[in-house]
């Protein structure tokens, strides 16, 4: 469970209506409702990562402490151990590998969430409370994880996130041979293994 | 040899709290000199606080048969960095290069629109803080910006599909690829595409950061940069590159050129012969207290010329490419069958002092895996509210300064053996007792690493014995 301590909250005196803060939030808990409005926050669907108010360029948004901790996650125990391994197994993960570091989520919890129906890597986020600290290295597992289960991602307007996933699997023969000594063939050995 | 201690200045940032007594201060810490404990490490051309003539000197000599003729007056150019580089004993050096370089482009050229990216990992706002710090600004008239990972992308089209660097890295008509050779994340490059490495990071957006990190392997992680930098988008634009080149005990050059595969030949010979000694000794040390005491975050931060990031992973020889770790993501969780068990953080570190440190990268399996002492409030409310570290204090204690902490890690460590990561090169900061037995250990390491690893490195890599001895910085 991630307890979510903080809030994003923008200074709508300061706030000059770019779009900066929308494009860099992982759960699209801020946004700009119409060109030259102000900036909004769901405050529901904030995770408090450090995004939004490290690129305003006016200083408009604060992390400000929650009155009441947001706590997210779920308990992958409640999911079918099977269905859970077969996910992990089709997206080449292990069901205890890390999927965010920052908040110690296993990728275990992450498929539980897409089990549960999440389609996109924002409820991904907000079911396991992922993409709330670096907001970089869960994305793939995430990604991963909804493309082995047949969920059409979809890449949002913008830039909050590019659909990009290639693994070592996904390498073609004639890009390993073209490419000698980096452990491609080696590499997936010991995934086989593992 | 024992000499006085040089810890490394402290740069002031939002993600660190204000600089105190430092640990060299200590009653009883002193200096180990790095050039006695193996005198045929390459040699230091600059230290902290010396002359950056010397790298502005040696910045010239590395570009002066460097062509540079397709650029014109008129063109734009991107002189590409990154953050750590600024890390490197106060950073003077690498911003020296980079000034260093814009210069000369200039007067080869006659190209005014030069402008400096400073890219960044996690810490959104460092970029400005290293522009402001530096004054980059004033030597890059025509722009420095910072660049963040979560900045507008930009496709590139690669051998294995459409991957992302960052657009105002790519948004000049050329650009240089200015970095440095000091050894950190081994685990994740093995000395494999060393050189390449920025394009699948700095100069990327996170979702091929990520690429590299989560989807492939502990070896070929790599590949993702080299394809990258292969692709018909970032040839059109690459002019070359120009590297700071470090040992343990400082800068040792700088070298430059348009074949980045024999620059990266060079910064890997160069990286077993600078680093593989000396990580052997950390590997020696059965027990002992570590204090971080320096800028940026723990892993980077280095001690007698080497980050903590290889001690923390000292049990393992990550040069040695059959040895396959778990690591961070990389699709492993139980350890291949015949391969070395990797703990999340060396055993031999029974006590962890946090002296100063930055904010910013997840590092929270230090603590739950080290008794770690927090020193000061102002660096525990810091890490209470860090999003990357989120439980980070709650694995820890707090003490109100550093001899009542040390003082508490010796109690709880029984260990008298003490080494500070203080950003100092040249020098190893630590404790007489672990001095007296790392100067005993040193030349069985430099045996070791002369006779049996080395040649086992190069051979792994397909290289000729000899190309070790002729390679110089």
């Amino acid at each position: 469970m991630v307890e979510i301590r903080f809030l994003a909250h923008v200074d709508r005196e300061k706030c000059v209506s770019c779009p900066l803060c929308e494009n860099v939030c992982p759960t699209a808990a801020v946004t700009l409702p119409a060109k030259g409005a102000k900036a909004e926050v769901v405050d529901e669907k904030c995770v408090a990562c450090p995004n939004c108010s490290g690129v305003c360029p006016v200083d408009a948004i604060t992390l400000v402490p929650r009155e009441v901790p947001l706590r997210l996650g779920l308990d992958a125990t409640e999911e079918e151990e099977p269905a859970i391994v077969a996910l992990c197994q089709k997206a080449h993960l292990h069901p205890q590998q890390w999927l965010c570091l920052c908040t110690a989520t296993r990728v275990r919890e992450g498929a539980a969430a897409v089990l549960r129906g999440a389609t996109t890597p924002e409820e991904v986020a907000l079911a396991t409370g992922t993409r709330s600290g670096c907001t970089v290295y869960c994305l793939q597992p995430t990604l991963r994880l909804l493309k082995a289960h047949g969920v059409k991602v979809v890449q949002p307007e913008g830039y909050r996130w590019y659909d990009t996933s290639q693994t070592c699997w996904d390498v073609p023969e004639a890009v390993v041979r073209k490419y000698p000594g980096h452990f491609l063939e080696e590499d997936l050995a010991v995934f086989r293994k593992a | 040899m024992i000499t006085q201690p040089h810890p490394s200045f402290i740069r002031r940032s939002a993600y660190g709290p204000e600089p105190k007594t430092r640990a060299a201060a200590l009653p009883g810490i002193v200096g180990l000199d790095i050039q006695s404990l193996f005198p045929d490490m390459p040699r230091a051309i600059y230290v902290e606080g010396g002359d950056l003539g010397v790298v502005r000197a040696a910045t010239r000599n590395s570009l002066k048969d460097v062509p540079m003729d397709k650029i014109r007056p008129g063109d734009k150019v991107n002189v590409l960095a990154s953050q750590y580089g600024f890390t490197i004993m106060g950073g003077d050096a690498y911003a020296e290069m980079l000034r260093t370089i814009k210069d000369v482009v200039e007067e080869r050229t006659g190209c005014r629109n030069i402008r400096l990216r400073v890219c960044t990992g996690f810490r959104i706002r460092e970029p400005d803080e290293i522009i402001e710090h530096y004054r980059l600004r004033e030597h890059f008239p025509a722009g420095a910006m910072g660049i963040r990972a979560i900045d507008k992308g930009i496709p590139i089209e690669t051998e294995i599909g459409t991957l992302y660097g960052v657009a105002r890295v790519y948004d000049a008509d050329w650009i240089i690829h200015a970095h440095h050779g000091e050894l950190r994340e081994l685990d994740m490059h093995r000395m494999i595409n060393r050189a390449y490495k920025p394009f699948a990071m700095s100069y990327a957006r996170m979702e091929t950061r990520a690429v590299a990190h989560m989807n492939f392997g502990p070896r070929s992680s790599n590949f993702v940069s080299r394809v990258i930098f292969h692709s018909p988008f970032v040839q059109s634009k690459f002019t070359f590159g120009c590297f700071l080149l470090t040992s343990p005990q400082g800068i040792t050059g700088v070298t430059a050129g348009t074949d980045l595969e024999a620059l990266d030949r060079k910064l890997m010979l160069l990286g077993f012969k600078s680093y593989g000694k000396i990580r052997e000794l950390f590997a020696e040390i059965k027990d002992c207290i570590v204090v971080l005491d320096g800028t940026g975050e723990p892993r980077y931060m280095a001690g007698g010329g080497l980050s903590f990031g290889n001690v923390t992973e000292a049990e393992l020889d990550l040069f040695d490419l059959d040895v396959v770790p778990v690591s961070l993501g990389f699709g492993l969780y139980e350890r291949p069958r015949g391969q070395p068990k990797a703990k999340s953080v060396n055993p031999a570190i029974r006590a962890l002092v946090i002296n100063h440190m930055w904010l910013g990268v997840p590092q929270q399996e230090l603590a739950t895996h080290i008794p770690t002492i927090a020193v000061g409030d102002d660096l525990a409310r810091l890490l209470r509210e860090d999003p990357m570290n989120h439980d980070f204090m709650a694995r820890c204690v707090t003490a109100d300064n550093l001899p009542t902490a040390m003082k508490f890690a010796h109690a709880l460590s029984g260990t008298d053996k003490v080494v500070v990561f203080d950003g100092s090169f040249g020098t190893m900061t630590v404790s007489p007792s672990l001095a007296s037995y790392l100067t005993e250990r040193a030349p069985h390491v430099s045996r070791r690493v002369d006779e049996e690893l080395m040649p086992k490195w190069l051979r792994q890599r397909g290289i000729a014995p000899e190309s070790i001895e002729a390679v110089d910085a």
